[in-house]
């Protein structure tokens, strides 16, 4: 009986592993097929000598970056107060934070476009309203992932203690909390970063310079360099989950607390 | 003269009261342990000195200073908390001088402070050690030194030994009592463990129902309870009730049995019912003739406590424990043999309530 299990574990899991690799295989291959005959990188030359790519790229990455910035300033001292003055609102704020997976994209981004391009905030043209934009998509991750840590430590008592020793809200902040849920914020920052490097309604719509919209026009005009930049998307992406996973083990999650 | 000042404190949550009308005046220098069940108010009181929580009437005051409204961080005020609540990502150094550089100290200051401090705990070797690498025992004292660090008025410590086990509690207890004489700080100790309270204070505040039941030095809380609950909840005690025979010659009856008692009947009448409580350890068997509280009993049952004898035994209705030292030269009588035991007239405590 258990010697079924397992053998139905395995199969389980194979065939997962199979629906999760075959397609990125598949896309790997083909994106060095752009030489007739031969297994290449041309692809992937081709897009890194593109100037167009490196331009929408580091756009991405500006954007990924400053929306982790201001996710950060956001959802960390709003989590904190959350949980330590008001714990009767996580709920709902939870499900606030649900929301960029309840409100399609398209529905979103007209929203922003209609309610910013009047106004008193005629903002549809700054770079100001696609973070924005993207600090919400990017919220529920971050914000839950900021919970998650907060939830690691004793945050009450860590504040309070961070109090009688003459702290102010400031220094417990920087001194006592964000080092102790340093993993989380990085979790949540590196899934952010995912998030708007693959994001395309936004920038399309807000007309501004990115790289999924990059990608979406290269579809339409060549074949194997956008099997390219998704492996190369791919790739990073997994850069950032190994270096959290590198960070996590280096630096040590908080620990509150011990044995006797 | 009075350094720490409480008056009329009342706290109530959402309509519940959690402290009522609680008042003392606590001498620099002295250790004062709150003392009670849980949800009696003492970790409430504590928190309120700590500016964890603001009273809904009343005040605190240090040194005659009104500190009511104070935030927690313009407080001088130390506090150790039950579960140490260490800085996870901070060394041990770290954690001490945390408040002195949160105060703007120079480092050679801070760095002269962690080290008497570190020495004080007894773990100079530990100040590059993160709490997680410490034993709970070591983590405790090393919140006792960073709560000292700071050199506060008053030192609050809630509950800091409840998570620790029984041997290190003790052991761990006598330490923070020999460091707070030797600082001469100002102390408030929560517990709810009686022999804790009783071991270490100079005084104990007991509280129920947000209220104080009695304050008194150990002594007195143990060998005077003035109330049912302080003798029932401060170690083991017979308690009945029985009625007065004779006001002024302090005589009462229980169930037939005349008992002489030491405590006044100021305002009773004949006949009245009080309550009346005997400590297990005053009873003794008759060795010589007595005229007065001459009880006539069965023995129930005989427990050995090691350096105490405990033995149950039936007097009238009413099952009375009785402590005696283990004396292996003394014979003690069997189950179901009859006896006579007596006990002072200082033994019989007459309780308010």
């Amino acid at each position: 009986m258990r010697r079924g299990n397992k053998v139905w574990s395995w199969f389980i899991m194979i065939i997962g592993i199979l629906y999760f690799f075959l397609p990125l295989v598949a896309t790997f291959i083909f994106s060095l097929k752009a030489k007739l005959g031969v297994l290449s990188f041309k692809a992937y030359s081709n897009i890194f000598a593109d100037p167009a790519f490196v331009s929408n790229f580091s756009y991405s990455v500006l954007w990924a970056v400053l929306t982790i910035v201001v996710g950060i300033l956001l959802f960390v001292p709003t989590a904190f107060l959350i949980r330590l003055k008001v714990p009767q609102f996580r709920a709902a704020v939870e499900f606030i934070t649900l929301l960029p997976f309840v409100v399609p994209a398209i529905v979103f981004v007209f929203g922003l476009v209609r309610t910013f391009s009047q106004p008193p905030l005629l903002i549809v043209n700054s770079p100001a309203l696609l973070v924005a934009g993207y600090t919400v998509l990017s919220m529920p991750y971050m914000y839950r992932a900021v919970d998650t840590g907060l939830r690691s430590i004793d945050v009450r008592t860590l504040t309070e203690a961070g109090q009688s020793l003459g702290a102010g809200w400031g220094s417990i902040l920087f001194d006592i909390i964000l080092p102790n849920i340093r993993v989380a914020i990085l979790s949540g920052a590196f899934l952010s970063f995912a998030i708007v490097i693959g994001e395309l309604v936004l920038a399309q719509y807000l007309a501004k310079p990115a790289f999924a919209p990059y990608m979406a026009l290269s579809i339409q005009n060549r074949a194997y360099e956008p099997a390219a930049m998704a492996i190369v998307s791919f790739a990073l992406t997994w850069a950032a989950m190994g270096i959290i996973s590198l960070v996590g083990r280096g630096g040590g999650q908080a620990q509150v607390g011990g044995g006797h | 003269m009075t350094h720490l000042t409480l008056s009329n404190i009342t706290k109530q949550f959402a309509g519940s009261t959690a402290v009522e009308n609680f008042n003392l005046q606590v001498e620099k220098g002295e250790f004062v342990s709150f003392l009670g069940p849980s949800g009696c108010g003492k970790t409430t009181t504590l928190r309120m000195i700590a500016g964890f929580e603001i009273p809904t009437t009343g005040t605190v005051k240090i040194d005659d200073i009104d500190i009511t409204d104070k935030a927690p961080n313009q407080r001088n005020v130390g506090m150790v908390f039950q579960a140490y609540a260490l800085f996870p990502n901070m060394t041990v150094a770290q954690n001490i001088g945390y408040g002195l550089r949160i105060r703007k100290e120079s480092k050679s200051a801070i760095k002269k402070t962690v080290e008497e401090m570190l020495a004080l705990i007894h773990l100079e070797q530990k100040g590059n050690s993160y709490p997680h690498q410490l034993s709970g025992g070591q983590q405790q004292r090393v919140a006792l030194a960073r709560a000292l660090a700071i050199h506060p008025q008053v030192l609050l410590l809630d509950e800091p030994l409840s998570a620790l086990d029984a041997k290190i509690r003790v052991s761990l207890r006598a330490e923070i009592r020999a460091i707070q004489r030797k600082l001469g700080i100002t102390a408030i100790y929560v517990t709810h463990d009686q022999e804790e309270a009783l071991s270490i204070s100079d005084r104990i505040v007991v509280m129920l129902d947000g209220k104080i039941e009695q304050v008194g030095t150990p002594f007195e809380i143990y060998n005077f309870p003035q109330t049912a609950f302080v003798a029932s909840f401060v170690g083991t005690l017979n308690t009945t009730t029985a009625e007065v025979v004779d006001p002024g010659k302090q005589l009462l009856l229980m169930e037939g049995i005349q008992l002489e008692t030491a405590e006044g009947l100021d305002g009773k009448q004949k006949g009245d019912k009080v309550s009346i409580a005997i400590r297990p350890e005053r009873f003794n068997f008759i060795a010589q003739e007595r005229k007065a509280n001459i009880l006539d009993c069965q023995i129930e049952n005989i427990t050995f406590l090691g350096s105490v004898v405990r033995i149950q035994v039936l007097v009238g209705s009413n099952r009375f424990y009785m402590d005696t030292f283990n004396n292996p030269f003394l014979e003690l009588p069997k189950i179901g043999d009859k006896a006579q035991v007596t006990c002072s007239r200082e033994a019989v405590l007459v309780l308010k309530a």
